[in-house]
């Protein structure tokens, strides 16, 4: 649906360049015709508006229709995570954007940072905040931007139907690492995703416990 | 001598000058001088703006370059912004209204000199405080310094304290100027000058001064409450206790869309005044032009959530945004299908001002149909953030600002200091900005389009598929400058070395043609009385009839003003 504004804004563009070069090289003064002397009624003026109107309003009905459609997230298909099936709610992870880093809370209590890792074919929504400045969350190639601005809760559902790594980069100007605010991520089938998720959450654990014994024995890093 | 003169006011013009050249500009309440300032301090202003434009071309001109430091390009990006809207563009249309408008309305002066004078030197003193940042630290917080980061929290030093000191100033300084154009126009336009007749230049004014008296208080009221919250522990954008910083992106867009609006009204008022008096006809339908330049002022400003579509709105306010927005085509389309009708069936002179007036709305035509991709609201969110959008942007304010201040500039410069501009600089001039621009900017649409390139980043990562497109972008970029400096060079030169234009050198229509070049401090010594929207044709007239004075029919009421 992306090609329909490419063509409409062609369409006006040509037209009024064209329209613009031609009087420009037909009506020129080297060849000497006298000008006209004539303005143009109020009937020429109404039907070109109502024909700009007309456009505009067909350019208005695509818009909310492909708005509609790109709001719309196909729900999880048969080769996705099933706890998030078709008939429940999507995969929610919460997303927070801080300065320069994404990171991402999945549903079991994992998280992780810069990379955010998804089953293929499953319905996947982001809760967008963030703890510090105004950032936006993209990667073009699953979905369209969103922000995240502290305070608010912002949404964006996508759904991956191929496996494979995606990049995106934060797109508002958050401070001095701002360009290097990247995020990646990573579809994999809905097995992946489980066994990531308890590594992950064994990991954190692992880390916790560490923490947690290194201050019992006063030996804090 | 002559026997004394019965009107006082006519013996103005034989005075000797008194004081020094510059003491008389920095004093005086005049219309044309203050106008004549604005301008040269905003065409001084566009020249450092191209200058951090090319440092930030440079920086960007391989991937993940070392130029700049991230921090410096931040700085420049912010100073750019400010520089090229509230330094550059607004006060150019400003001059250009306020030295023009009160002439063709066929007034002596301004109805509140003092406040036009406050309000230029205002602007003046923005700018030097914006640039005495430099003495400290500009702000880092880019184009639009949007809270959180532009909050004490995350930009401590002063930087954006100056930033928010400097366009506040200017930005009072604006609204107190068109609150002098706006009484002029309403209450100075010479005996027959109803509405009805107003020369198209004079309706751009008085829209634009309009459409500044709404938009110019929103503005220092974001910016009073930025100084608040940064100072005294105010919560106006504070998401965690009670503000929003959605408030500042509401109230700042609404500015920023609103004076974009102006420069482009500026321009199309401008080009409907050159387009006609070059093609010798006269303009195809002045009420169509009149109501659509007003319709872009109302709808173009109400439009202003364009800008917003990622963030957390609602999607209602997203569809009246997009309503907004493609409701625009109508009057834009309008304008331009007249512009182009008057051209038809006359006879086109591509004099130097027709040929800024011709790139100016190619460009604005460019900038436009993808500003309409923009608003597409799931196009927004794919393309916003692009720079995709810094390049839209830049097409539809070079149409305006730069590409039809130049028309502008060509064309009442021979009233401004009594000497044309030399054409065959204009030329190449044109013909160079022209190819500058497109080089620059379109290949950054595609960058945006296809690989999604964000906006406003100090650096890019090689492997992204936009090396080539940016380096063709800085390269445009300084072609692009380089036809902007023959302009200005143009400009400097042609004061003093100039051809002498005369007083009426276009053949204009309109009353400023009808005083001196440059025109007397009082404007003129006989006001002009109007009978048709064409005062100066009709002046031509009279003079060429002038040995029958009894076949003039005389007036039989009144006009109605």
């Amino acid at each position: 649906m992306l090609w329909i504004g490419f063509v409409a804004a062609t369409i006006l563009f040509v037209a009024i360049v064209g329209g613009l070069l031609y009087v420009l090289h037909r009506y020129r003064a080297e060849r000497g015709s006298e000008p006209r002397q004539v303005t143009g009624g109020r009937g020429i003026q109404l039907r070109v508006g109502a024909a700009l109107g007309l456009f505009a309003a067909v350019l208005l009905v695509l818009g909310i229709l492909y708005t509609g459609d790109a709001r719309e997230t196909p729900p999880t298909g048969p080769a996705g995570l099933q706890a998030a099936g078709p008939d429940s709610e999507p995969l929610k992870i919460e997303t927070t954007g801080q300065q320069w880093l994404w990171r991402y809370d999945y549903p079991n209590d994992a998280f992780s940072y810069y990379k955010l890792v998804v089953p293929v074919d499953t319905a996947v929504e982001l809760d967008l905040v963030s703890t510090d400045v105004v950032h936006t969350w993209d990667v073009p190639a699953l979905s369209g931007k969103r922000d995240a601005v502290p305070g608010k809760t912002n949404h964006v559902s996508f759904r991956a139907d191929e496996e494979g790594t995606y990049r995106g980069q934060a797109a508002t100007l958050s401070g001095e690492a701002y360009a290097a605010m990247r995020t990646e991520v990573e579809v994999v089938s809905p097995q992946e995703y489980e066994d990531f998720i308890e590594a992950t959450k064994e990991d954190i654990q692992t880390a916790q416990d560490r923490v947690v014994s290194l201050i019992e024995s006063g030996e804090t890093p | 001598m002559s026997a004394p003169a019965r009107n006082p006011e006519l013996v103005v013009a034989g005075f000797p000058r008194t004081r020094p050249r510059w003491m008389q500009i920095a004093t005086s309440a005049d219309h044309k001088d203050l106008g004549r300032v604005l301008i040269a301090s905003a065409l001084g202003f566009l020249f450092i703006a191209l200058v951090e434009l090319l440092l930030m071309r440079l920086q960007l001109v391989v991937p993940e370059n070392s130029f700049l430091t991230p921090v410096t390009f931040n700085r420049m990006l912010s100073l750019y912004g400010a520089t090229a809207i509230f330094l550059f563009a607004v006060p150019l249309a400003l001059g250009f209204f306020y030295y023009v408008a009160p002439l063709q309305i066929g007034a002596r002066g301004t109805a509140l000199p003092q406040l036009g004078q406050i309000g230029t030197w205002l602007f003046v003193a923005g700018g030097a405080v914006l640039y005495a940042g430099f003495l400290f630290t500009p702000s880092e917080a880019g184009v639009n310094p949007l809270p959180p980061l532009s909050g004490f929290a995350f930009l401590p030093n002063n930087g954006v304290d100056a930033w928010a000191a400097a366009t506040g100033l200017a930005t009072l300084g604006f609204v107190l100027i068109a609150i002098d154009l706006v009484a002029t126009l309403r209450r100075l336009r010479a005996p027959g000058m109803a509405w009805r007749r107003l020369p198209i230049f004079s309706w751009a004014t008085a829209i634009g001064s309009w459409l500044l008296l709404t938009i110019g208080p929103v503005m220092l009221a974001a910016i009073a409450m930025l100084l608040i919250d940064r100072n005294y522990d105010g919560i106006f954008f504070a998401g965690d206790s009670g503000g929003s910083p959605l408030l500042w992106q509401h109230l700042s867009w609404i500015f920023y869309t609103g004076s974009y609006m102006l420069v482009l009204i500026f321009a199309l008022g401008a080009i409907a005044e050159i387009v006609p008096a070059l093609a010798r006809k006269p303009l195809f339908n002045r009420g169509a032009v009149i109501g659509s330049l007003i319709a872009i002022a109302v709808v173009g400003t109400l439009a202003w959530m364009q800008n917003m579509l990622t963030a957390p709105i609602g999607l209602g306010w997203m569809y009246f945004a997009m309503v907004m927005s493609l409701a625009l085509i109508v009057p834009f389309g309008l304008v331009f299908f007249n512009l182009i009708a008057t051209l038809a069936g006359g006879a086109a002179q591509m004099r130097a001002p027709l040929l800024f007036a011709s790139g100016a709305i190619v460009a604005i035509a460019l900038g436009l149909v993808s500003e309409l991709n923009h608003s597409m609201v799931a196009l927004g969110w794919r393309l916003q953030h692009t720079v995709d959008s810094t390049a839209a942007t830049h097409f539809a304010l070079l149409g305006g600002a730069v590409f039809g201040g130049f028309a502008a500039l060509h064309w009442w410069f021979p009233k401004m200091t009594g000497r044309a501009m030399g054409e065959t600089l204009a030329r190449f001039s044109f013909w160079t900005m022209l190819v500058g621009a497109l080089v620059a900017f379109v290949p950054l649409m595609l960058a945006g389009t296809e690989q999604g390139q964000v906006i406003d980043a100090y650096k890019f990562f090689d492997g992204t598929g936009v090396n080539g497109y940016n380096l063709i972008a800085t390269i445009g970029a300084f072609i692009l400058a380089a036809g902007i400096l023959m302009t200005l060079a143009n400009a400097i030169l042609s004061r003093s070395s100039g051809t002498a234009a005369g007083h009426d050198p276009w053949h204009g229509d309109s009353l400023e043609w009808f005083a001196l070049s440059p025109p007397e401090p009082h404007n003129f010594d006989l006001q002009p009385d109007v009978r048709s929207p064409r005062p100066m044709r009709d002046i031509r007239d009279a003079i060429a009839h002038r040995d029958t004075p009894e076949s003039q029919p005389a007036r039989e009421s009144q006009p109605v003003a």
